[in-house]
């Protein structure tokens, strides 16, 4: 039995120290469930395989450590037949925008209820450093991108937020793992959202990734702010692109910025509820 | 005067031949006849071959006969793509269209030139009635009551067409007077009630709904989209949930997300989607999630022959996956079978919570049967999950090792009981475990959960003397070929059958079967014969057994049975 204000189950994560997905984990126990007053047993947590897949067995709320890439298939079953859990579907890079990225633009056009936090550490950690889809490119002969990989990755990334954007999922937002309190707001926007809500964390992986990719992303996040001018290169006082999260032209431009180069945390689009 | 007669119809798509089986069948089935109709069409979307061989019967839903007593064809270009299917005896009466067929096919005595086509057009402008005329001929020489079309109250599309075509169906029944065929006239049936007329795809939907199925999530693939399709009818409208997946693997997995919540839900495909949806069926057996699949099967591997019938996934239903992932396997043979067991296949599934696979066939799912209603207004006992009472609360332990190793489930949604599924090794608490003894124990329990079903007897179904010492074991459709064989060959009181409906576990009753005999023959539609080594694989078998395998794209006819069968007998 758990307090109603304790959403941790007794479980010691696998993860290694530093990891991001702690700072998921507190966010979703400390702030979120509370914040929104969700009882345990009205929330169902998702998850597929891989580091970020192991957190349903942290959080003491129904979860569902399921298969790889599968996780946005079996919440959505669930929410349809029960409307009234609170339903989230967790995974990796990995999960869903290599084995399962089949599932998303589908689950995006049926705009079901369900949030989907997709936890990017650019690379396979729980396989011990293969390379995702969405490890940054690197041309031949710039040295191995991972520290245990011979090769680096050579093909281009794999843009999961322009590849949200362009398929009109009716919630975007990205956050920064390193921000846990602005990361737990973006996932209570993205649970009140009434329809399909998808959130890039960026996340560190300590183990695999080098340090400086995550040090370069934290310090080139810029924080979209509705209504203030957004930090892209053709906006300036003179031509102001101010930030309207309901523009889907705004939210392309602000997709396309390369991660590694203008990372932008926030709210990206949110467009019609379901 | 006949008690029962088999008709084919052929021609090309679009000429209404597979309506005017249907029609006719209906008509039959509102004066009390009973019949099967196969159907039978290729590759092409529109415009190949389409044709169905339809018996009326008056005593129960025979299979169609071998050959045809009456033909009705409006192309013979496309019959020939069909001939195996509707082959012409030497006393086939044949009615055709306006060309002649080409010398390759040799018709027999009695064959006629009608002109459907030219008599439609004189009426009705177009030559799209020339079905009706036809119907309305074979009508008259079958001698179904004047009464008839009018008594038969089908409220849809096809009634509609009749009404429509009043000018067209007269027409053809005029004709009469030009063919008359005395010896063609079918005796009135032994039990006039109306018959209900549905095929197994659709006895599947009305069970599922029978049973308190309402969540249902598919992805069209041959031989099983009308599955699909019926549970939309009847789930649309707010009555339920269906959803049309982007594939085999989300339409199961989906199942899997909403049975957790508590909803009895289904999926169906065939040999493909079987093969997307195994990494779910591992997931659902390993982590006790109630699913209920329904495999259609076609002919494999690969694409294979999808309208034709093989019985090659018994294997697969029985073994797919990695790891030791015990689940259920049941087929049905007939049609009253499908509505039965899919009613089964669901108190199964809940209450041992496992995944079962329901394996029936083309030939099962698409032919349509008049029967009576006798499986539809039946009482079935309805199983539901195991569910922790209130004392079960304070210390809930979702995987608990109890004394028959089910454990009470409790819903996601549930106050009290929170847990987490997964597909992890997992202790009774349904955390994470990796040590052995853990994982020897939950074995343990999924498969000894199991251990009562071997004994439902009631899933074996034996025809025959008990004292005979030669036997049949057969499944699926093909079962019902075996008993119309020993049955024509006049053999049973020499020859027993065994049809196992429920495969896997497979019941102790077919080992007492099969230890009565001294000789045993295997039938199935199975090219590497997979039933046979099955039952190997389970139980001893008498020294003198015969498999008759042979892979699918063709029914099983009486003649050909017939060696093998009398070969058993001898």
């Amino acid at each position: 039995m758990s307090e109603a204000n304790n959403y941790r189950t007794e479980v010691t994560p696998v993860w290694c120290p530093g990891c991001g997905n702690f700072a998921l984990l507190n966010a979703l126990t400390r702030t979120v469930l509370p914040n929104l007053g969700i009882p345990n047993h009205r929330a169902l947590i998702v998850s597929g395989i891989g580091c970020s897949s192991r957190i349903p067995g942290y959080i003491d709320t129904y979860g569902f450590n399921s298969l790889h890439g599968r996780a946005v298939v079996i919440a959505q079953g669930a929410k349809l037949a029960n409307s009234e859990l609170t339903v989230v579907a967790i995974g990796g890079d990995g999960d869903f925008f290599s084995i399962g990225a089949g599932h998303l633009p589908h689950a995006v056009r049926r705009n079901v209820n369900v949030t989907c936090i997709m936890v990017n550490n650019f690379v396979y950690a729980l396989t011990k450093g293969q390379t995702s889809p969405t490890t940054p490119y690197l041309q031949r002969g710039e040295g191995p991108f991972l520290s245990l990989q011979f090769y680096p990755p050579v093909d281009p990334v794999l843009d999961m937020v322009s590849y949200s954007v362009s398929t009109r999922a009716s919630f975007i937002a990205q956050g920064i793992a390193t921000d846990p309190s602005h990361l737990a707001w973006l996932i209570e926007e993205a649970i009140k959202h009434k329809g399909f809500s998808f959130l890039n964390v960026l996340t560190p992986c300590v183990t695999f990734d080098p340090p400086w990719l995550f040090k370069t992303i934290k310090e080139k996040a810029t924080y979209l702010k509705e209504g203030e001018p957004v930090g892209l290169p053709d906006s300036s006082a003179e031509q102001p692109w101010p930030h309207d999260s309901s523009n889907i032209t705004l939210a392309l431009k602000l997709a396309q910025s390369p991660v590694l180069e203008r990372p932008h945390i926030g709210i990206i689009f949110r467009g019609k509820e379901s | 005067m006949r008690h029962r007669l088999t008709i084919g119809i052929a021609g090309a798509g679009g000429d209404g031949v597979v309506m005017l089986g249907s029609l006719l069948q209906r008509l039959a089935a509102s004066r009390g006849y009973f019949g099967q109709m196969p159907r039978y069409y290729g590759p092409q979307i529109r415009g190949g071959a389409s044709g169905v061989k339809l018996s009326l019967d008056t005593a129960r839903a025979s299979v169609p006969g071998d050959t045809l007593d009456i033909m009705v064809c409006f192309n013979w270009e496309k019959y020939a793509e069909l001939e195996q299917e509707l082959p012409l005896g030497t006393d086939t009466v044949v009615f055709y269209d306006s060309a002649a067929p080409k010398e390759s096919i040799s018709l027999p005595e009695k064959s006629f030139q009608v002109g459907f086509s030219e008599i439609s057009n004189e009426l009705t402008g177009t030559t799209s009635a020339k079905n009706i005329v036809a119907l309305g001929l074979l009508e008259r020489i079958l001698a179904l009551p004047e009464s008839l079309s009018k008594g038969a109250v089908v409220e849809d599309e096809a009634s509609a067409l009749l009404e429509r075509n009043g000018l067209a169906l007269n027409a053809g029944k005029r004709l009469l007077l030009e063919f008359p065929f005395p010896d063609l006239k079918l005796s009135p049936s032994q039990d006039a009630s109306a018959k209900v007329v549905l095929h197994g795809n659709s006895a599947i939907v009305q069970a599922a709904i029978r049973t308190g199925c309402r969540t249902f999530f598919g992805y069209p693939i041959t031989p099983a989209s009308e599955i699909m399709e019926e549970m939309q009818e009847r789930l649309g409208q707010g009555n339920g949930v269906f959803l049309q997946a982007e594939d085999e693997i989300a339409a199961v997995g989906m199942a899997l997300g909403a049975s957790l919540t508590g909803a009895k839900s289904m999926t169906a495909t065939t040999g493909p989607g079987l093969d997307l949806m195994t990494e779910m069926m591992g997931l659902a057996s390993g982590a006790e999630i109630p699913v209920v699949i329904v495999d259609v099967q076609r002919c494999g591997p690969a694409t294979g022959i999808p309208s034709k019938s093989e019985q090659s996934d018994i294997n697969h239903a029985i073994y797919g996956g990695h790891g030791d992932a015990p689940r259920v396997v049941i087929a049905p043979y007939n049609l009253e079978g499908c509505y039965r067991l899919l009613i089964e296949s669901f108190n199964i599934s809940e209450y041992y919570q496992i995944p079962v696979i329901l394996l029936s066939d083309q030939r099962l799912g698409q032919t349509t049967v008049a029967t009576n209603s006798n499986m539809l207004e039946a009482d079935y006992a309805i199983v539901e999950r195991k569910r922790p009472g209130r004392e079960y609360r304070a210390q809930y332990r979702r995987y608990e090792i109890t004394d028959d190793y089910i454990s009470p489930m409790a819903l996601a949604g549930d106050e009290g009981t929170v847990y987490q599924f997964t597909g992890l090794a997992h202790n009774e608490r349904g955390r994470p475990s990796f040590d052995f003894a853990t994982n020897q124990r939950m074995h343990e329990k999924r498969w000894q959960k199991l251990a009562p079903l071997r004994d439902r007897d009631e899933f074996v179904k034996v025809c025959g003397k008990e004292e005979a010492r030669k036997g049949i074991v057969s499944f699926g459709s093909s079962a019902q070929f075996v008993l119309e064989t020993v049955e024509y060959l006049g053999l049973q009181d020499e020859v027993k059958v065994c049809i196992p409906e429920l495969i896997h576990p497979l019941p102790r009753r077919l080992t007492s079967f099969v230890d009565s005999l001294e000789r045993l023959l295997v039938v199935e539609m199975s090219y590497s014969a997979q039933l046979h080594r099955y039952l190997r694989s389970q139980i001893d078998l008498p020294s003198d057994t015969e498999s008759y395998a042979r892979a699918g794209g063709m029914a099983f006819s009486r003649k050909e049975l017939s060696g093998p069968i009398t070969k058993l007998a001898r």
